[in-house]
């Protein structure tokens, strides 16, 4: 019996692969709708956008590319469509190099088009791509046009209504970095560190626990941590906003909601291969010591 | 040596001097302020030259493993010939060359030559990559995770109880012993971690702006 048990030690791992497979694709063609909780680094970022009214900026960096896509696209998709629905301006750049500037066009395609009404220019603007990293950070939170002389069709910045209303980044009410590795961190000892803007980042739940020491030293408003964080974002939004759920009904949409059913059964398969891997690791030392 | 060491030297010291001088004058001194800000302008450049750097690295030893015929040479060719179409139709929109109106799209919402590059290949390979990445951890967490002595089980517990606390069926049972898992232990760690790094480059920058650190010229030793 024992040997039959720590035998399990010895599975195929391709039976792990396949369950894992099971267990992501099922629950995005079949939703579950497990409910999320709110917790309080998600909901401090929602409750201060909610103090904001037409005319306040808000800064949106897309510091991820494509790799983490499916955990921060559903974040910069719910802080658009939250500034969006409450007339708050937006200023959306990308500071990192492997697709930042892909992510944040495709963001900002998918969400201003459930929003007609909006014009670009007065209500957002697509500032696109600049290397540098601290450099760039540093130059447009005094001015945007030292680090981005224009948008991202190469439109100078005086000439963008919205541009006009802001010289540099300091003049915002809060920046948020959707950020994968560490350029989320520089928004914090840099640009709140230095200048004081509130700063709130949403990153990959692999990069979440370094963040805290920030949250907890209080140079970040908040922090949106992987999909579990993302999924309480929608919520709140959708729940605040009964509008933007024409937009989280499309069963096209990729939302963080969706991937909490996955992730929720993932996460729940990982475990039990843990607990089956322990058993058998004490079922084969019990027969070494049978033996 | 003027020109190899001293010179070098030199500007690194003011490169690195004035920038942290900046830091304790108010914006209106704007003899202080404006040459920092000149040298971060100058840093974005520099950091493009960083770019091609990797670019022609790449190129070489990607052409290396071709003339070698190395074992996957031919994945050195697909990566070459990608980087050169990509890289070809990225400079065309930059500069708005055969009526491409940038790397975005065309004002139809048509994708430019690019951004098809961007979104129908490189986003899916990029997100392709990453995705294997939950295969790999459950199969690694079942072989990794073992009670064997008392700080594997502490890991263990804490990956179960993170775990459990991050989804809809553990968060009311484990949801507030997670947060205070990663705020209060996972956060101490954390800030001993940034703080050690911070130091650890703070002492570096000084070693270089003070020219004791002189690895980075090249030099060898003894000059």
């Amino acid at each position: 019996m024992a040997k039959g048990i720590a035998k399990l030690q010895t599975i195929d791992r391709r039976w792990i692969f396949l369950l894992i497979a099971l267990g992501t694709l099922i629950p995005i063609v079949l939703p579950i709708g497990f409910p999320v909780t709110i917790t309080p680094p998600v909901k401090s970022i929602y409750d201060l956008i909610e103090t904001f009214g037409p005319g306040d900026v808000v800064i949106l960096s897309y510091d991820y590319g494509p790799t983490t896509g499916a955990e921060n696209d559903p974040m910069a998709d719910a802080i658009l469509r939250h500034c969006f629905s409450r007339d708050v301006k937006v200023v959306a750049l990308a500071l990192y190099p492997l697709g930042g500037l892909t992510s944040l066009s495709n963001s900002l395609n998918r969400v201003t088009a459930e929003f007609p009404e909006l014009e670009y220019g007065v209500d957002y603007v697509n500032l696109g791509y600049k290397d540098g990293g601290q450099a760039s950070m540093k130059l447009l939170a005094d001015d945007f046009a030292k680090a981005f002389p224009g948008d991202t069709n190469g439109r100078p910045l005086a000439e963008i209504p919205l541009m006009q209303q802001i010289k540099g980044a300091r003049e915002a009410k809060l920046a948020v970095s959707i950020a994968t590795g560490i350029i989320g961190e520089w928004w914090a000892n840099l640009i709140n560190a230095q200048f004081g803007l509130p700063v709130a980042v949403g990153c990959t739940a692999v990069s979440a626990p370094k963040y805290y020491a920030y949250l907890e030293a209080k140079q970040m408003i908040g922090l949106i941590g992987g999909l579990k964080g993302a999924s309480e974002y929608e919520r709140m939004v959708k729940e605040g906003y009964p509008a933007t759920r024409e937009a989280y009904a499309n069963p096209l949409l990729q939302t963080a909601s969706k991937g909490m059913d996955a992730q929720t059964i993932d996460h729940l398969i990982v475990i039990a291969f843990i607990v089956i891997g322990n058993i058998a690791y004490f079922a084969s030392r019990r027969g070494k010591g049978q033996a | 040596m003027f020109l190899r060491l001293r010179l070098p030297l030199l500007l690194t010291l003011l490169a690195g001097l004035v920038p942290v001088v900046a830091f304790f004058f108010k914006d209106e001194a704007r003899a202080v302020k404006a040459p920092a800000s000149w040298l971060e302008q100058d840093m974005i450049i520099v950091a493009g030259f960083a770019l091609l750097l990797g670019v022609v690295n790449v190129v070489q030893s990607n052409m290396k493993k071709i003339e070698r015929r190395d074992k996957g040479w031919f994945f050195a060719v697909v990566l070459l010939g990608g980087m050169a179409v990509t890289g070809l139709v990225g400079a065309l929109g930059a500069f708005r060359i055969g009526g491409l109106p940038g790397i975005g799209n065309y004002p139809d919402g048509r994708p430019t030559p690019f951004a098809w590059c961007a979104n129908y290949l490189f986003t899916p390979l990029q997100a392709t990559m990453f995705s294997l990445l939950a295969f790999y951890i459950a199969s690694a967490a079942f072989r990794a995770f073992r009670v064997r002595n008392v700080a594997a089980t502490i890991l263990l517990v804490a990956a179960v109880v993170v775990m459990l606390g991050r989804i809809p069926v553990g968060e009311g049972v484990f949801g507030r012993f997670t947060e205070w898992l990663m705020q209060i232990p996972n956060g101490a760690a954390q800030r001993g971690i940034i703080i050690g790094a911070a130091l650890g480059a703070a002492s570096l920058s000084l070693r270089v702006i003070l020219g004791i650190e002189r690895s980075y010229l090249g030099l060898d030793k003894g000059e």
